[in-house]
């Protein structure tokens, strides 16, 4: 079963992206002072991404969502959906109908409207966007409930039916009119773990047909799901890469690194660490590959390994304080961005992380076994010890 | 003060728009209220007194001219106390600077000095003239645009003018208290009889009684004794009148209309109170986590229900403040204005204790009683049920525990739902919303219903009570068929004054009519009733009867008469074919009554004979003094203008014509005095019409208030300002057409109830109900707009919410 | 592990302060049954600090509802031994419960709940007003006792809109100690806060607990679970025993 839609354009170019966030701060006043939620938010989703956006309470993620959803206004900064300027161009009523039109809301709350039935709830926002044949949006929402499995209860009041079957049907009425874009807030949220996964399966659906679907969530098994996880944390986005290969951090600890990383870019097949240099950097790969290469017998280089966006490096020699045994050098493919990190506030993360510090720990010592394992082999190629 | 006391005094000010909501509620019935109870009181103290102050005969004697040599005859009389001789006549009479005429009754008094009896009071200049002098009751003014120390012009009967200088301006309570519809006073010495070319005589008697002044029987008995004597000496008695000393004539009727008012405003209060207990509820609802937080933090239901208990005397304090005040001002404004339609004074401003107490009472006891059901409910929420807000959202997210029952509506609903699946036919949402949100709130939905539809129903009956009072006028009208009636001084033959009428252009049709004046007797030889009989022609066209039982009068019967249901005051079983004894000009007589019908009684009953028979009886065969003229056209100004023509064409061929009166003017002159009735009861249903739509108004506001969340989520999934807007008003339209048509049905018992105390209070007797759509029409325009107007501030308040504060709940 | 030694050390010694006993709290509505707490044994001790930790919808908040007596059980049973006699928490009425509440535990709820007309000192001193504990000059002083305390003392009497987020919870958690009940319970108390201020909640709830207060905490964030001197986990109404893998 695919659902009835206009068009749906899968292009991954900045230009084409669905979402654009720039520059976004928030603040809102009251009694007490200024508050400020949004610290100058940057975000890109392009089409047919399936994103997660986490973080706890108070991070400003809800706030984050409502700029995207048009809902909020933002102090200062550009939110451009789906190639519309949400506020400098409209007004909040032209919003209104902008997000009738190009977007679907799912709440945690489902927030049916109880005097309608399901089959009504999702028949009026064509109503209010005026799209379709008067005739033709009985038949479109009986298909959208169907497509939920909700049929047979279309002609329930929302009180009728279970909380996940009112969810369902939230979806199916955010699928209306159509939208290419999608924001759950926390969907799952009030839900038991079965009906959660029924509709994290259909959001799963939606974005194989070509939906863009952003959702707030807590529940880390959904975040799992998604192709994209964003953190947010005291109003400001973790950078994705840091989040990526220290996962162990909290939120708050990793937007310390988010804020302290230095971006380095390194041409194609550039020596990052040489031999026996002193290495006082932490190393993320953000984008591109980097090679390990060891010098054979013969000083022949011979690359040993790849690591990959989202790897880490120099954490073996830092934590041990030893020099570099290989050179790390850009693949010869493509440039390198990497991250890095000063020795100090590396050993400083560590100090207040020990989860992470377990994690790399034991990644130091299955590093450090491998090679000597290699090394009895005569092959010993790891660069740090 | 504890903090429970501090919050309770915090909510008073929290929202004022609330706030003032409820007191206005409870102001405008503890208003109503105050006025109409406080006017009561005044006037039924005020009315009398001042008339009694005004020392009122007892007895009045209209008789045929005497001098002073008769007046020991009456003085001597048993059980009269002090006597007053008078002349009273009727002229016309014009300010110097203008043509309008007008007719006043003078009333010439021998000696302003001693004058004892229907005192005057004076008011500006002089209330005691000198010689060709003259005062004028301040009626006068409402005809004569004249003031003191300018000249009147009076008419002779030889159309020759004279002028008396105006000295002062008085009122006189008493003379003719009980015809509101008489000509007004102007005042004159004895010695100034000839200028107007009037007989220094009298015509009038004034007395009082030795005994009980206030006793009704009494007195008829000592009047008719008097009248006997009088007759006895030779002086013929036109009329007998008998009054209490403390009792205004028109005591009754005033206190009829008043009551009618003092109904409707019990009703105000009722209405008010359902406005209360829906804004109540209201509040109690927002206040449900207040509620759970004092609760969690150990309130108990009592300490609760105090503290609202507390907050709703407040309301009804703050109401007083503001509506004792008022109350008492219009009170005081009621009572005068229906003093001065009376030409009686008020006894000067002042606070009536009993509507005070009944203020007070109505402020506190009708909000306790409203509240008391939302409150001891409110009190008794659980605290999860308060905290987790879901009594008041309705959304249902947390499931209550226990199915429950359909209700008949519900089943209804369900019914007309699948019914309209069934057939495929879908109602847009937005309009289905609407539909479904009126009968969200039963309770409230039927608590503003009653209002609405309470307030329109009223609204509705006064529409019809007035066509029903207007319809009977018009009904009296075919008794004033003529365009013209033309009155002499003396008899003329019938041929000759309608060969003369037909020389002006436009008269048609002459009739003569025959007259007589007689007294109804009860069986015991007292006086009943005075009787005019008018005797047309018989089969006259100028007379388009309609009588209620028996037949009109017809050519050949003699000493028979169709007579006015004013008679079945006196004779309540009186039967068409029954006999009436009467005294006609001294003496006793029978007559038959062949038949029944409605009119306004004024100055005694009316009844009709024949010409044939009755002129014969006054000597004035073929001959008469009153004729009726028929014109080409029939409106009151061609009827005025026609009249002054007549007027001017006999005066200059030489006729005594005494006046020519426009047909239409008596008639208009009694309608005159139902339209202040009527503007009295329109202005109480407007009242109850606006009570209504602050009941409204409260309604769409709470009801937008609590769904505040549902507008948030309307608006995100894609409706503009303008639809939410129409959500509330269609909403709005909904409940008021509701009303609308629960009007049409409320409003028949209404019409019929108001209908027969008004007819009481200003006929005595019962008048047939005549229904007009005009009403109907008017408030359905009225109910639109009103609901219209009601919803657009709540609706507007919808529309400027954000989403973020809607959804940011929680 | 400490924790369990330090449970399994109290209730040898020491009778527990609350007692659930098979607690079952059923939902129903028209669409059916739901049963939100499938049979709960648990048994809280003076001086801990205890940790209530779930997903949301996990029964948590249902479960705490059920010792506050602010929800009804189903079935089962909750002893109080709080006040001079065992109370079945279960059996109170409505009014014996609000005044049991109001004496013998302190409330703190994730969205603070303070009286929005009243001043923070009013606030505080609400409980002390509607129990009758304290005379109203004494509870005056108390209020600003325990303001102090929550190093709120300067804006004693400011609306609670004018002041933060994390300062409304410290009075509420001044007003939730105002009758001074030895339990203290509090519902996701740092889940409105940024982190920073939630660590400070946490460090008075610390304090508190050193001061010998009993209190029982339910939130959703694993993170938090060193904190708490004992723990249990709870899924779709039950305890369960095991950690659940962190994912990530």
């Amino acid at each position: 079963m695919t659902i009835p839609r206009s068009s749906v354009a899968s292009t991954i170019s900045p230009a084409a992206s669905m979402l654009d966030i720039r520059r976004v701060v928030k603040t809102f006043k009251n009694a007490a002072g200024e508050f400020t939620v949004l610290k100058g938010v940057d975000l890109q989703v392009a089409r047919g991404e399936f994103v997660s956006i986490v973080g706890k309470s108070g991070s400003g993620k809800s706030t984050l969502l409502n700029m995207m959803t048009g809902i909020d206004r933002p102090t200062s900064g550009q939110v451009i959906v789906n190639g519309q300027d949400l506020y400098t161009a409209l007004d909040e009523s032209q919003r209104s109908r902008w997000r009738g039109k190009n977007l679907g809301i799912v709440f945690q709350f489902f927030q049916l409207l109880p005097m309608l039935s399901l089959l009504e709830n999702v028949m009026l926002p064509m109503d209010y966007a005026g799209l379709y044949d008067f005739d033709e949006r009985p038949r479109r929402a009986m298909q959208l409930l169907e497509m939920v499995g909700l049929k047979e209860q279309s002609a329930k009041l929302p009180m009728a039916v279970s909380t996940g079957q009112q969810q369902l049907a939230a979806i199916a009425r955010a699928l209306a009119c159509d939208p290419p874009l999608i924001v759950a807030d926390e969907p799952t949220g009030n839900l038991d773990s079965r009906t959660a996964d029924v509709v994290i399966q259909i959001f799963e659906r939606l974005v194989a047909e070509g939906k863009t679907i952003i959702m707030v969530t807590h529940n880390p098994s959904l975040t799992a799901r998604t192709t994209r996880n964003i953190i947010i944390s005291d109003g400001e986005i973790v950078n994705e890469t840091v989040a990526r290969a220290l996962p162990l951090l909290n939120h708050r600890q990793m937007l310390q690194v988010t804020k302290k990383v230095q971006r380095q870019s390194v041409p194609p097949g550039q020596a990052i660490l040489r031999r026996d240099e002193h290495v006082d950097t932490f190393f993320i790969i953000e984008r591109g590959e980097v090679e390990i290469v060891l010098q054979g017998k013969n000083r022949q280089d011979v690359t040993v390994a790849r690591l990959s966006p989202g790897e880490y490096f120099g954490e073996v020699e830092l934590i041990r304080g030893g020099k570099a045994l290989a050179v790390v050098r850009a693949a010869p493919e493509a440039p390198v961005d990497l991250l890095t990190l000063p020795r100090e506030e590396f050993l400083t993360l560590l100090e207040a992380s020990p989860l992470t510090r377990e994690a790399i720990g034991r990644i130091v010592q299955n590093r450090i076994e491998q090679n000597r394992s290699i090394d009895r082999r005569g092959k010993g190629w790891w660069p740090f010890r | 003060m504890r903090p429970r006391w501090r919050k309770v005094l915090l909510d008073l000010f929290e929202n004022p728009t609330r706030t003032l909501l409820v007191v206005f509620s409870i102001a405008v019935g503890v208003f109503s209220i105050g006025v109409i109870a406080g006017a009561y009181v005044i006037i039924a103290n005020d009315m009398s007194a001042s008339y009694a102050a005004n020392r009122p005969a007892n007895i009045e004697l209209r008789m045929d001219d005497f001098d002073r040599d008769f007046l020991p005859v009456i003085e001597n009389a048993p059980e009269i106390g002090d006597v007053e001789p008078r002349r009273v006549f009727n002229i016309r009479a014009r300010a110097a600077n203008s043509q309008a005429w007008t007719t006043l009754d003078i009333v010439a008094i021998e000696d302003f000095d001693k004058n004892a009896l229907n005192l005057l009071t004076p008011m500006q200049g002089q209330s005691k003239p000198a010689r060709r002098e003259i005062v004028i009751e301040r009626e006068v003014l409402k005809e004569i645009d004249i003031q003191v120390g300018e000249d009147l012009v009076f008419q002779l009967p030889d159309g020759s003018e004279k002028t008396l200088r105006v000295v002062g301006i008085v009122q006189d309570p008493t003379t003719g208290a009980d015809d509101f519809l008489a000509p007004p006073f102007a005042y004159i010495t004895m010695d100034t009889l000839p200028t107007l070319r009037q007989p220094d005589l009298f015509n009038r008697i004034y007395a009082t009684v030795q005994g009980n002044g206030n006793d009704a029987e009494y007195i008829r008995r000592v009047a008719a004794d008097l009248k006997d004597r009088v007759e006895k000496n030779g002086v013929t008695v036109r009329r007998t009148r008998s009054a209490l000393t403390n009792q205004h004539p028109l005591a009754s009727t005033v206190n009829a209309i008043l009551g009618i008012l003092l109904a409707l405003g019990v009703l105000i209060v009722f209405l008010s109170s359902s406005l209360i207990a829906n804004t109540l509820a209201a509040l109690l609802n927002q206040h449900l986590r207040h509620i759970g937080v004092m609760k969690l933090v150990g309130g108990r239901d009592k300490q609760v229900f105090a503290m609202y208990l507390v907050m709703i005397l407040s309301f009804g304090l703050l109401a007083l403040a503001l509506a004792v005040p008022f109350g008492g001002i219009g009170a005081y404004a009621l009572a005068e204005f229906i003093a001065s339609q009376l030409s009686f004074n008020l006894l000067g401003y002042r606070i009536v204790p009993l509507a005070f107490v009944i203020q007070i009472v109505v402020g506190i006891f009708v909000p306790l009683v409203a509240g008391f059901g939302p409150v001891i409910s409110g009190s008794r929420v659980s605290v999860l049920s308060a905290i987790s807000g879901d009594l008041a959202s309705e959304t249902g997210s947390k499931p209550q525990p226990g199915a429950k029952r359909e209700t008949l509506f519900e089943r209804f609903e369900n019914a007309v739902n699948a019914a309209l699946l069934r057939r495929g036919i879908h109602l847009p949402r937005p309009l289905l919303i609407s539909l479904r949100n009126t009968f969200r709130r039963k309770r409230r939905l039927a608590l503003t219903l009653f209002t609405l539809t309470m307030g329109g129903a009223i609204f509705v009956g006064v529409f019809n009570v007035r066509t029903t009072l207007f319809a009977y006028m018009d009904n009296v009208g075919r008794y004033f068929v003529a365009d013209v009636t033309l009155d002499f001084s003396r008899p003329y033959r019938l041929s000759e004054i309608e060969q003369v009428a037909r020389q002006v252009p436009g008269v048609q049709y002459v009739e003569g009519w025959a007259f007589a004046s007689a007294e109804i007797l009860y069986p015991d030889g007292t006086v009943a009733e005075n009787l005019v009989v008018l005797a047309p022609p018989a089969g006259s066209r100028l007379v388009d009867a309609e009588p209620v039982s028996g037949r009109w009068v017809q050519a050949g019967d003699t000493k028979a008469i169709a007579i006015t249901e004013g008679i079945l005051r006196s004779f309540p079983n009186l039967k068409p074919g029954d006999y009436l004894d009467v005294k006609v000009r001294g003496q006793q007589d029978r007559w038959q009554v062949v038949g029944l019908f409605k009119f306004i009684d004024r100055e005694g009953l009316i009844a009709y004979g024949t010409y044939e028979y009755f002129s014969r009886e006054t000597n004035l065969a073929n001959r008469s003094v009153s004729f009726r003229v028929v014109t080409d056209r029939h409106d009151e100004a061609y009827q005025r203008e026609m009249s002054e023509k007549l007027d001017k064409h006999f005066r200059d061929a030489g006729y005594q014509i005494s006046q020519a009166r426009p047909g239409l003017s008596a008639l208009n002159n009694a309608t005159e005095s139902l339209d202040i009735l009527v503007i009295f009861l329109l202005i109480m249903a407007l009242l109850t019409a606006v009570v209504g739509a602050m009941g409204l108004t409260g309604t769409m506001g709470m009801n937008v208030l609590e769904r505040t969340r549902e507008i948030g989520i309307m608006r995100a999934i894609g409706a503009v300002d303008a639809e939410i807007m129409r959500m509330v008003i269609v909403e709005g339209m909904v409940i008021g057409l509701i009303s609308w048509v629960l009007g049409l049905f409320l409003s028949i018992p209404i019409t019929y109830g108001l209908s027969l105390i008004v007819s009481l209070a200003v006929f005595e007797t019962p008048i047939e109900v005549v229904f007009t759509p005009l009403g109907y029409l008017i408030w359905l325009g009225l109910v639109i707009l009103l609901s219209v107007l009601a919803s657009v501030l709540p609706a507007r308040n919808a529309a400027r919410l954000t989403i973020r504060e809607v959804l940011a709940y929680e | 592990m400490v924790n369990s030694l330090l449970s399994s050390v109290s209730s040898s010694s020491v009778a527990p302060l609350i007692e659930l006993r098979g607690v079952v709290k059923t939902y129903a509505s028209e669409a059916g049954e739901f049963t939100a707490l499938k049979g709960i044994d648990l048994q809280i001790y003076p001086g801990e600090f205890l940790g209530i930790i779930g997903k949301s919808g996990a029964g948590k908040s249902t479960l705490l509802n059920m010792i506050t007596g602010v929800d009804h059980l189903t079935r089962g049973e909750v002893i109080a031994r709080i006040g001079p006699s065992p109370v079945s928490v279960h059996t109170l009425g409505e009014n014996d419960l609000a005044l049991w509440r109001g004496r013998s535990m302190g409330i703190v709820y994730q969205s603070f709940q303070l009286l929005p007309m009243l001043t923070l000192l009013e606030n505080v001193m609400l409980p002390m007003d509607l129990c009758g504990l304290y005379h109203p000059r004494e509870s005056r002083r108390r209020a600003l006792e325990l303001l102090e305390m929550v190093e709120i003392a300067e804006h004693a009497n400011k609306l609670p809109a004018f002041i933060s987020g994390g300062q409304q919870q410290r009075v509420a958690i001044a007003r939730a100690l105002a009758n001074d009940p030895p339990v203290l319970v509090a519902d996701e108390p740092t889940g409105s806060l940024d982190s920073v201020t939630a660590d400070h909640i946490f460090d008075l709830f610390e304090r508190l607990v050193e001061q010998g207060k009993t209190i029982i905490m339910v939130t959703h964030e694993m993170a938090l679970m060193p904190r708490f001197s004992r723990h249990i986990l709870i899924e779709d109404g039950e305890l369960v025993s095991t950690l659940q893998p962190k994912a990530n």
